[in-house]
């Protein structure tokens, strides 16, 4: 390590002006952005000092268990914010926040039973929060292209119903392709890391001043845990959507028309 | 309980919010046989369909199939004794072949062949893809797909609206072979010449209600009132 060097809060300050700039720009132009960007920035300011304060104690006085308590605060709200994707199937909520904490703790438990990343909290809530953030977006992908499906392609799900197919076999085709749809860009990231831009892991720990080949090893755990959480939460929410789309007779329930 | 072949219908009653899509119908179709099911357009007619593989329930009133109640029956293994096929052709797969083998996957090439006889398309079929089939072709192929599971029952929902005559005459013959065979067919149709070509017993559906059934060759008059 090369030593530490971040912006010290005087830096921080004069930052401010590139929001100034911005905001000159959005007001020149008359985008009527002016206010919210002010706003936005401000907000942004003050949620992660917030978010600061709150790790602090955490790192420092609660250990792993605070840890994991922030990792699950973490799925419920991506739980709740994945499963709006789904909103007309249901029990969407649910499957996405049951999506998000399958794929995030078997991942996560993976990662710290082998041995792979550290126990400390500093390094299980960042960690978490990259796997939760994953997780969630596969799960909100995933239900929304299910809805779409379910909506769209009745006729086809009853066809292979009439023809003595079971529920889960008539939707399979369909949560096959949701479940592409959901894995497809983290795969596509993942093809292109380091190509395209210096992902957010590696750069944290290159400005951190850790030399790059120590900082690549992270990010290749970073991509393959993201993989692993990206799957797991898709899967596990559109199973658990398939089953609230179907009646113990094996029918497609209604659901509202699509907008 | 003495064994009554065909379906039965007990005071069939279907609600979907404030409609009555179906109301207290009261009627038998008998195995072996073609019935017609006509009336308007909004009579109940598919719904009526749908009761008969289970992919809807009755709120109220009850349905048996050879004095047995279709509820207590293994509904998978139903809806392969009973196959639909529906107004709108929808193809499943990419190939023709595939899509003979969705609901029976182990088909052979031979049975292929077969299938494709019966409804009047030549073997290369087989090989077509699916995307280039005209809705003729397609609605054959997909009778050809519930033929495949060889049902005792062939529900046909509106089976040649909009078609062309080929079509028409292959769905007829198909419908006819099938009781032939002792199959049953169950036929939802406002084509009036197909009804009485095939149709032995006719039930007239209007505003959820059994009007009128009987002969095919009183529908005219039935039509009217």
């Amino acid at each position: 390590m090369t030593g530490l060097s971040v912006p010290s809060w005087g830096g921080v300050a004069a930052s401010l002006l590139l929001i100034a700039l911005t905001a000159a720009v959005a007001y020149r132009q008359r985008l009527h952005l002016t206010r919210e960007l002010i706003t936005a920035s401000l907000r942004a300011g003050a949620q992660l000092a917030a978010v600061g304060v709150l790790l602090l104690v955490i790192f420092a006085h609660t250990g792993l268990p605070g840890a994991f308590g922030w990792v699950t605060i973490m799925i419920l709200l991506a739980g709740q914010v994945a499963g709006r994707r789904g909103t007309g199937l249901p029990r969407a909520r649910w499957a996405a926040t049951l999506g998000v904490a399958v794929g995030s703790l078997v991942t996560l438990a993976t990662l710290l039973g082998l041995g792979i990343i550290s126990t400390q909290a500093r390094v299980v809530v960042p960690i978490g929060g990259m796997i939760v953030s994953g997780a969630m977006q596969a799960a909100g992908v995933a239900l929304r292209r299910l809805r779409e499906d379910a909506q769209q392609a009745r006729p086809a799900i009853e066809a292979r119903l009439c023809l003595g197919l079971p529920a889960r076999d008539a939707f399979l085709p369909h949560q096959r392709s949701a479940l592409r749809t959901a894995l497809l860009p983290a795969i596509d990231s993942t093809k292109v890391v380091g190509l395209i831009s210096l992902p957010g892991a590696m750069t944290g720990l290159i400005l951190a001043g850790v030399d790059p080949l120590t900082a690549i090893r992270y990010q290749i755990v970073v991509m393959y845990m993201l993989l692993a959480a990206t799957a797991l939460a898709a899967l596990t929410a559109a199973r658990l959507v398939e089953h609230a789309l179907f009646d113990h007779a094996h029918r497609l329930i209604p659901l509202p028309e699509p907008h | 309980m003495s064994t009554v072949p065909g379906f039965l219908l007990d005071r069939v009653t279907v609600t979907r919010g404030p409609t009555r899509l179906l109301d207290g119908v009261c009627a038998r179709l008998p195995a072996g046989a073609c019935t017609a099911v006509v009336g308007p357009s909004g009579a109940g007619k598919s719904t009526l369909l749908r009761l008969l593989n289970r992919l809807e329930d009755p709120s109220t009133g009850q349905i048996l199939l050879n004095s047995t109640p279709l509820a207590e029956l293994e509904v998978l293994a139903l809806r392969r004794r009973v196959g639909l096929v529906a107004q709108q052709p929808v193809l499943l797969t990419n190939h023709v072949a595939e899509e003979l083998r969705v609901g029976r996957a182990e088909l052979t090439e031979h049975r292929i062949q077969h299938l494709l006889d019966l409804v009047g398309l030549p073997a290369r079929f087989a090989q077509r893809r699916t995307s280039g089939l005209s809705g003729g072709e397609a609605q054959r192929v997909c009778l050809a797909r519930t033929l495949a599971v060889e049902p005792e029952v062939l529900l046909l929902d509106e089976p040649t609206a909009a078609l062309d005559a080929v079509t028409t005459a292959v769905i007829t013959e198909a419908a006819r072979n099938h009781t032939a065979a002792g199959g049953t067919v169950i036929l939802v149709s406002h084509d009036l010449p197909l009804v009485r070509g095939i149709a032995e017993h006719v039930l007239v559906l209007h505003h959820g209600r059994l009007v009128a059934h009987g002969h095919p060759d009183h529908i005219d008059y039935l039509e009217a009132g």
